[in-house]
Formats: C-alpha cells, structure tokens, sequence
C-alpha cells in the first residue's frame, strides 16, 4: 500500500498514477446481469436506448410515437420500432475482514483491490455497494449503493475506515451479506477462503441471487511458501484453536497439494456458475495485479 | 546358527538408559507455538490418509525412535558381543610362526616373503582377538623363541609380530613342540595354531599332545641356491674347492656360480637344473697361503629365495700338523713315523711344554690339562670318572664298539685283547658316564674300553687300556687307528678340510684371554662377547647369511662368512602332513581360521551412522515448495 499520505493524494490506498490508470478500466462481466434500473448496460430485452434492435407488428396499446412511419408508408401495416434497454449493474464487493486476511498484509491488498473494483464501477455508472464482514453474530459493516464520481470519495472514505479482526467465515458472511443486498450484478469477494465450511453453498447462494462472482483469494507468502521444521503447536488466529504438527517439514508436500487442491475447487465451482476465480499472493505488486493478470484473465476491459 | 555371545554382558544394565531418555523426551517434548492465519488447510493435512500411514506415525517419532536405537547401539557395543567360531572356543591360543630361511621366498618376483603372508594372517587373529582371549606368540626356525606370555594386549602381541624377521637357518618343529607343551602346563591349552610354508621335516620327533591346527602359506615360486661349500687339500699348493647347488622342487632353474678369492674373481661356471636337481661343481685354487674364497651364484631366472646365493669359505694357511707323542708309547711313533705332513716332536722330549699342539696322545695323567686340539690319552681313567670306573688286572675283550665312529671306522677289534680290564663300579651303568659328558666307543664285558669325550673345541679320546698291554699295536687295526685319529686332527686344525659355515651359531674361535670383543654382522648385527680364561670365543648367533667381524684384543680382525648351506631350505619343499609320534599326523589345511568375530565395531559404526542420519535430518532444510 502506498503510504503517502500527503494532501495531494486522493486515497492512501494507492497513489494517484494507479487511481488515474483505473479510472479507464471497466469490469468486463461474462453475464449481463442487470436490473430494471435504466443504467450503462445494454439489456437483452426491448428498452428506450438510442440503440435499435427490432422491429415487430403493432398491437393495440402501443405507444404510437414508436411506430415506424417509413415502414407504414412503404407497406401501408404499422410496425414498432424495438431499442435496446441500457440497463443497470449491481456491483457489490464483499471483503473479508477476519483476523486471517490479518496477516502479511492480505487486508491491505483486499481493501485496495475493492477500492479499484468500486471506483470501476462508479465510474460506469454501476450501483458500488461494499460489504465488510468480521465478527460472527453481528451485522456487516457495509456501504450503501452508490453510483457516480461523486460517490468515489465516499467509497474510499470507507474503505480506509475498515479494520481487520474477526471469525467471520466467508461462507457465513455471504449469507450475512445477501441478507441486507438487493439487485442484481457483480459479486466482488475478496477473501482467503480459509474456512472450515462448505465454500459451494455461498457460490450457489450468489448465483441465486443474480450476482456474477468474481472471487479473488489472497494468500500470504505464509501460506504459500511456508518454511516450517520439526514439531510445531499451531493457533489459529480466528478460533484460537490449536493442532500440534510433528516434523512439519515433511507435511510440506501434503499442504501444498491440499492448497492447491482448494484452489482448483474453488475455480472449478465458480466456473460452474459462470464466475470467475483468481489466486493471488499479498506479495503481489498491485500495479501487475491490476492493469496486467486482471486484464490479461479478462476481468477488466 | 551361532547366536553371537558378549564378553561384557554385565554391560547390559546400560540399557536401564532408555527409561530416562523415554522420560526426557516427553517431558522436553514442548512444541513452539506458532500463530498461524488459518488451521483449514492444515487440518485436511493431518487427516490425510498419508500422514496416518504408519510410516508417517513413524516419521513423526523418528527422533525418539532414533535416539533410542543410537542408545541401543551403543550399548550393544559397549557389552561387546562377538560371534562364536565353533562350539570350542579357546581362551589361551599359542601361535607358533615359522620364520625360516625359506619363509622369506617370494612368491612372485617383487612380490611378498612368506613370513609377510603369516604376519598378515596372525594379525588378522590379533585384531581379532576377544578381551577374555589370549594369546602368545611363539617364533620357530632351527630353535625356538616365545615372543610374548599369553596376553590380550594387542599392542605388545602386534609390536612382537612386527619385530619378527626371517631367520636364515633351517626349521625344525621339536623345540617348538615343546616349548608349547610347557606351556600347556601352566595354562589350559586346546589347540595350537603353527603358521609355516611347509618346508619342515615331515618327521616330527614329538607326541603331540594337543590338536594342532597347521595353516600352511601358498608355496613360493621356482629357486636356486649353493647348499654346500667346502676345500680338500690338493697337494701342497692348492686346494680342491667343491660347492653343491640346487634346485627347488617348483620348477627349472639356471645361473651362473662364480668363485672370488680375497675379492678377485677366479672362475665362473654356468648351470641348469631341472627341478629337484643338484650339481656339484669342482674349482681349484692355488694358493699356500690364507684367503677368503666367496661363492656368488647369479640365477637367470626370477629367484625366490636370496639368502642362498652367496657363501663364504676361509682357506687356512698350509702347515704340518703338530704332533706330541709319548716317547714312552712306540708304538704310536712308529706308526705317526709312516705318515705325511705331520710334525712329530723329539723322541728326547719327554714333555709336552707350553707349546699348542693339534694332536697329542699320550700316556701321563697330567698331560690332560694340556692345550691340544685332538687328544688321545692312554692306559688311565680320567679324574671324574674314578668314582665309576677303576682298571683292574685281567683280560679284557672287546664286546662291541662304535664301527662308524671316525676313530673306529675301517677297524676289527672283535680280537684285540688287553690285560687292563676296566670295572665299572657297583650300579654304576652307561648312563652315569655319558651324564659327565663321555660317549663310549668301545664296550667290554665288565666297563667301558674306549671313552670319546667333546669339552668346548677340544675332542679327547680315551683307551682305558695301555695299548702297551694289550694286543692292539699287533694288530692291522691299529695303524688305521693311528690314521683315523690324524686325519681328525686334521680336520679339527682345518688342514686337510674345511667346510663352509653355515648360520646358526658361529663355530668357537680361540682368542686372547679374558678380552673384551666386538662383533658386526650382516644387517647390522653387533654384540658384545667376552672370552674366558680357556681364550674361547663361542656362542655368537648368526641368523644372517653374511661376513661377521669379531673385533678387539691384539691381534687383527677375524672375520667369519656364515651361509645358509640348507638343501631343505633351498628346496623349498613342502610338507602337506607332519608326522608326530604314535603314528599321529597332522594335515595342513588352507582354509581360513574361524576366530571370534567381534562385532562391537559393527555397532559403533552403525551408533555413529545414526547420530549422523539424525544429525542430518533434522538440520536440513525444509522440503521448500517452487510456486508455479
């Protein structure tokens, strides 16, 4: 995270050089979830856009100013002139503000990423909602839609607001956020998947409520290459519970294969709703994760 | 299957250790905590089906299970366990290393000595040897020498067999044999082991006691060697020089002999033996004076065996041999009369004197402790045999007598009679006269007639009949006789032959008195002598082939060439079975000796394999993972 403060700085998430670069990007969605809301968004169905697409018999009732005069001249039948809808997007980011996504600076790079992802989507006229999960039984600490380069401010205000800490697990958490979340879009995750539940069921409930996932897991160098020998007490940092390792150096390989193994099953089971999955480490510079493997995955146009 | 056994079994309450380490081990067994984001991932780890594979529980312990076989090790170790040769195993072992002449034969040209395989052998045994095992050392090659007491100490035993060296003598097993034997009276003893080539007398005059174990070294290869070397007089200038060389029993042979007199060679001949062969070569030298002849023989082919190739012969200066005779004893005169090259004194010397002669024969009881040579004393009883044997007035036959003895050979004495007839006193039998050194040539019916006795270099002969009294001189025996004895006087003064001096021990010389001398042999060999007050220089070993100065005194140096002169030893002929006493035989075998294998070092190295594997595997690096 950039940590120049300085007052000509417009979020100490990043420097003012990313902020500019991702004010041109755009989420590229696969599935053109949208709502009834005139947005950005060309819909699939008939709508009051600029933009034609059809043209179909007059039938009683219609709106006679849409009629193609041209046509009726021509063939003396009235026909209806179709336009595509521009429709509205959700964008709601979820980020997962337990006390795993802590350590080495995974939460930084999640409140950054979710920064970049809303302001692309207030700048494409989305409706950016931004959810922040930590502690199991309480409320997420979310912002409301939002929309427009007015709202930018206020997102980053509250991105930077955010703290990390918590047991909140992601699959509890998504169930606390569909919860409060209405519309249809974009579902931003940005968590460590890290969890002792299920991770299927919040992707199925996402993808019942029209929400596109695009999960991105962040992983430390901790949990990527983690150096560890001989007999260890673990603690996990969210539950405090404990699982003593003997010569964990050997266990290296088995760990690596379950990591990986998360891993696929999380892209094989977002790919089955049509999401999108990206693994990357905290490590990662931003500007490559950003403006290089988002573009290069096709996430971001 | 032999289940090994264990010299310190007391050892074993080490292994009351392992309840301490167990102790230790969980109690120090506080694992660091370490804080991480997440047990998920970790969680699916430990219930892996891998990680519950009993190997895996294995891995998890190693270090326990690691220390605790080190522990073990170790004490496996320090209890000494070794595996049993054989039902019987022997707590005192003798060793008896043949270190002959023919054990230095190579077997191969550059190749190594007999004495080097057996010393390889021994010391295997050696390093071998269990704590509660002893063992001794016992040299063996004309004679014998204990090395060490029984001992386990491996350092005195490899110190004593690296000391040992060839000795260029023949071999013989008896004083070997016995010498075990008394061992065996201090010590149980169950069997003996005797390392040799093979190259001693089958014959062994010796019961065997106990079982012997005959290890026998590969023979040596092909070899020639000079076994005899001596001079006969050839008129009065010269000498007739005659050498004998041989052939081993391995395979043909050739080389060339040739002859140096003071360092000048004077004749060289070439010879071919097939195997097993001997030729006797004949050169003749002209001199009348002293000088020192050496035989070199340079052999053709690969030669096992050096020690055999070069011999000494010293020729001494021609004289008259030096004759006292009683002028009272005609009978002798006229007989010495008839005779060549002898001096005989004055008929009007009644005396002996001061003077050295080489032979004396004479009649006068005081004339015994004249300095001569060859003696013959006529008509009374020595001194210390008056006690067992008295002459008496009667007539005396000759029973039997010693037909080969040098004096006696060629002579009849079934009918000469005397009228002096020696008694051997009241329980008095052969046996008490041979105890004061005398051999008796000669029986009568009631005593001994006619006594040999050797004192030192001096030879004596006594007739215990006056020949004045008897039928002898009448006789055509006794000119023979009066010959016979010339001829050993001769001998005895190296006038008429000399031999060559094999090693062993060097022949007595006479000196000077209570002198101080000093000795230096071959490999560098020195020793110290003194002589006595009868001028004597005797007892010098000489166990290598060579020339030895006998330095002080007076007079200048003498020197003495020893050889080997050993036709066994040059043959290098084997024995694959020794016959002892009683018909019982011994066999050689080939096979290696089954000794207790100590195994402690096994374990000591398996002990610190392990430290090493425990070392390693938890100071290694962890098993890192390259992210794709």
């Amino acid at each position: 995270m950039n940590e120049n403060t300085s007052t000509q700085q417009v979020t100490p998430l990043f420097g003012n050089d990313v902020l500019g670069r991702v004010e041109r990007l755009r989420l590229n969605p696969t599935r053109r979830l949208t709502n009834r809301s005139q947005g950005e968004h060309l819909s699939g169905k008939g709508g009051t856009s600029t933009e034609f697409s059809d043209y179909r018999d007059y039938v009683a009732g219609d709106d006679i100013r849409n009629v193609d005069w041209n046509i009726f001249a021509r063939l003396h039948r009235p026909f209806v002139k179709q336009y595509q809808y521009e429709e509205e997007m959700h964008v709601a980011v979820l980020i997962d503000a337990s006390s795993s996504m802590v350590f080495e600076k995974k939460f930084e790079r999640a409140k950054q990423l979710a920064a970049a992802f809303g302001l692309m989507g207030l700048l494409n006229l989305e409706r950016v909602s931004v959810y922040s999960c930590n502690h199991v039984g309480t409320r997420p600490v979310f912002l409301p839609p939002c929309s427009g380069r007015t709202s930018m401010n206020r997102l980053f205000r509250f991105i930077e607001s955010l703290e990390g800490g918590g047991d909140f697990p992601i699959d509890e958490a998504v169930d606390a956020v569909l919860g409060r979340h209405s519309g249809r879009g974009v579902a931003i995750v940005l968590s460590d998947f890290l969890t002792f539940g299920d991770v299927t069921r919040p992707l199925n409930q996402l993808f019942a409520a029209g929400l596109e996932t695009f999960a991105v897991q962040i992983l430390s160098p901790i949990e990527l290459e983690p150096e560890l020998t001989g007999d260890l007490r673990f603690v996990d940092s969210e539950t405090s519970h404990t699982l003593d390792i003997s010569s964990a150096g050997d266990l290296l390989g088995i760990y690596h294969e379950h990591r990986l193994s998360l891993e696929e099953e999380l892209r094989k089971q977002c790919r089955r709703r049509s999401g999108r999955f990206l693994s990357i480490n905290s490590e990662d510079p931003l500007d490559w994760v950003l403006f290089d493997l988002l573009r290069r995955q096709g996430w971001v146009r | 299957m032999n289940w090994p056994g264990f010299s310190a079994l007391s050892s074993a309450w080490l292994f009351l250790l392992l309840l301490p380490l167990l102790l230790f081990y969980f109690l120090k067994l506080r694992r660091p905590r370490l804080e991480i984001p997440s047990l998920a991932l970790w969680r699916q780890v430990i219930n892996d089906n891998r990680v519950n594979s009993p190997f895996q529980k294995f891995k998890r312990n190693l270090l326990l299970l690691l220390q605790l076989l080190l522990l073990c090790l170790l004490i496996l170790a320090a209890m000494q366990p070794f595996i049993h040769s054989g039902p019987e195993r022997a707590e005192y072992l003798p060793v008896l290393i043949d270190c002959s002449a023919s054990m230095a034969a190579l077997d191969k040209p550059e190749g190594e000595s007999r004495l080097a395989v057996a010393k390889q052998n021994v010391r295997e045994l050696i390093e071998n040897l269990l704590p509660d095992q002893r063992m001794s050392l016992i040299a063996f090659h004309s004679t014998v020498k204990l090395l060490t007491d029984f001992t386990n100490n491996r350092r005195v035993l490899l110190d004593a067999l690296d000391k040992l060296e060839v000795v260029e003598v023949g071999s013989r097993l008896e004083d070997a044999m016995r010498l075990t034997q008394a061992l065996s009276r201090t010590v149980p003893i169950e069997s003996v082991l005797i390392f040799t080539d093979g190259n001693v007398p089958q014959q062994v005059d010796f019961e065997l006691p106990f079982p012997l174990n005959y290890q026998k070294i590969d023979p040596a290869g092909a070899n020639i060697g000079i076994t005899a070397l001596n001079a006969r007089r050839a008129g009065a200038d010269g000498w007739d020089v005659f050498v004998r060389v041989e052939s081993a029993v391995s395979g043909q042979s050739a080389g060339t002999i040739e002859l140096l007199q003071d360092g000048n060679s004077i004749g060289s001949q070439k010879v071919v033996l097939d195997q097993g062969e001997s030729e006797r070569l004949v050169f003749t030298v002209e001199t009348q004076a002293a000088s020192d002849l050496e035989v070199r023989l340079t052999p053709s082919d690969p030669d096992s065996l050096a020690s055999d190739n070069i011999a000494y012969l010293s020729l001494p200066q021609g004289r008259p041999l030096r004759v006292y005779a009683d002028p009272e004893l005609a009978s002798f005169r006229h007989a010495l009369g008839a005779i060549k090259g002898i001096e005989m004194n004055a008929e009007d010397q009644e005396s002996a004197g001061d003077a050295v002669y080489d032979l004396m024969i004479s009649d006068q009881p005081e004339d015994v402790a004249r300095e001569a040579s060859v003696s013959l004393f006529v008509g009374f009883v020595p001194d210390d045999l008056k006690s067992l044997v008295s002459i008496e007035s009667g007539t005396a036959t000759v029973v039997d007598w010693e037909r080969s003895s040098s004096l006696l050979q060629h002579v009849q004495m079934a009918d000469v009679q005397s009228f002096d007839e020696p008694h051997k006193n009241e329980n008095v039998t052969d046996g008490d006269i041979e105890q004061f050194g005398y051999e008796v040539l000669a029986f009568g019916r009631t005593g001994p007639l006619i006594l040999k006795r050797r004192l030192g270099a001096r030879l004596s002969y006594h007739l215990l009949f006056h020949t004045d009294r008897s039928t002898l001189p009448y006789r055509i025996g006794f000119p023979i006789v009066v010959a016979n004895l010339v001829q050993i006087a001769m001998q005895h003064a190296s006038l008429s032959e000399v031999r060559g001096v094999p090693t062993g021990v060097l022949p007595a010389r006479f000196l000077e008195a209570n002198q101080q001398y000093s000795v230096r042999g071959p490999a560098g060999f020195e020793l110290d002598v003194k002589s006595g007050d009868d001028a004597l220089v005797a007892g010098i070993a000489a166990e290598k082939a060579g020339i030895y100065e006998i330095q002080g005194g007076s007079d200048s140096n003498h020197k003495i060439g020893a050889a080997l002169f050993d036709a066994g030893e040059t043959s290098l002929q084997t024995s694959d079975e020794l016959e002892f006493r009683e018909e019982i035989s011994v066999s050689a075998t080939d096979s290696p000796i089954a000794n207790d294998k100590p195994l402690w070092p096994i374990f000591a190295v398996l002990g610190f394999g392990t430290l090493l594997v425990e070392w390693w595997f938890f100071q290694r690096r962890p098993g890192g993972y390259i992210r794709p």
